[in-house]
């Protein structure tokens, strides 16, 4: 759904890489150097960021179009 | 006992331990890891939350959350003097959260956590903790207390707390041709080949494995792997709550407690008989 705070195996905090990691992947630099770059050394560690599907923005586009309808309505 | 810092940073800490053996260094890792306590969040009263979270996950995230723990200023819940289940202010620290999205889609971050202490804040600022859409809204109350890894892994103060023995590598030069395998095969690089002949270039990376001794072609063998049995490398890695150096201090102090408790009851069992 959303990041997972910890490591599922070790308990380091993964959280607050997410976004540093999501950005620059999606801009084209490679996984894994990204991954050494945050200090994200252990496989169990980087499997939670590489294996990471963020479904709360898909989930969230409901509430969005919901709340555009809402104020389509009023409009009128 | 001889200790020696081999590298130290805010989270990391490697250390050569000298002259010790293996059930002293265990303990102090296991203690490390389990009995060591610091400050997690424990107790959440959501007191609003249209979200699309549930309550009980908002809460599991907020309780993984590490937080800047001072262990000289706060009692454990079962050892304050209060007694009281909900806690005093010396063993309960209160953070709120007032969180509304009012301008489109946004990330909670765990630095919006307002705490009554600010020193007891979380380690990161830049935890996401919940998205909300337009017009949701997340308010609650946490609790945070001191507790122990053993009754959670929340409240472990270490992610790595390991050690292995020192290696120790031999290469007997009069039975090495210098053919350059057990370099190659070396899944951490620790050999390195110069002008035929095989040198050691980075020993702490050494795990120990025994590659390069399968791979030597010799027989026998042209080199030798082993661990120095009371020489450890000690590896500790904090989630932030503590210091490094701090979490071993402790543990050193909790191991000397539970040795004299344990040394009290073998009296008293003797008196009995």
């Amino acid at each position: 759904m959303i990041i997972p705070i910890r490591c599922f195996t070790c308990g380091k905090v993964v959280g607050d890489s997410w976004e540093e990691f999501a950005r620059r992947v999606k801009a084209g630099e490679n996984a894994g150097e990204v991954l050494d770059s945050l200090g994200i050394k252990r496989y169990c560690c980087r499997r939670m960021l590489l294996s990471h599907v963020e479904i709360i923005d898909e989930v969230l586009r409901f509430y969005e179009e919901a709340e555009k309808r809402k104020e389509a309505r009023n409009f009128y | 006992m001889k200790i020696e810092v081999l590298e130290k940073d805010e989270r990391n800490m490697r250390l050569l331990i000298r002259e010790t053996d293996v059930p002293y260094v265990n303990a102090l890792r296991r203690i490390a890891i389990s009995e060591v306590p610091c400050l997690a969040i424990g107790e959440v009263v959501i007191i609003e939350n249209s979200s699309i979270l549930q309550d009980e996950m908002i809460s599991h995230r907020l309780g993984l959350i590490p937080l800047k723990t001072d262990l000289d200023s706060y009692n454990l819940p079962e050892e304050c003097e209060c007694k009281s289940e909900f806690g005093c202010n010396l063993c309960r620290v209160t953070l709120t959260l007032d969180a509304e999205a009012k301008e489109g889609t946004r990330t909670v971050y765990s630095g919006e956590l307002v705490s009554e202490n600010p020193e007891i804040v979380p380690v990161s600022d830049k935890i996401p903790l919940i998205k909300l859409a337009k017009e949701q809204r997340l308010r609650l109350e946490a609790y945070a207390r001191l507790g122990k890894g053993k009754n959670h892994a929340k409240w472990q103060p270490v992610s790595k707390c390991t050690y292995k023995y020192l290696p120790k590598i031999e290469i007997y030069s009069k039975r090495c041709d210098g053919c350059g395998k057990c370099v190659d095969i070396c899944p951490r690089k620790v050999l390195a080949k110069s002008q035929d002949k095989i040198e050691v270039r980075d020993l702490m990376a050494c795990i120990l494995c025994q590659d390069c001794v399968k791979a030597c072609p010799q027989n026998p063998k042209a080199i030798e792997v082993s661990g120095d049995e009371n020489t450890f490398v000690f590896n500790i890695e904090s989630t932030g709550a503590l210091p490094p150096e701090r979490v071993l201090a402790e543990a050193v102090k909790i191991l000397d407690k539970q040795l004299e408790q344990f040394e009290n009851d073998l009296k008293v069992k003797k008196d009995e008989d």
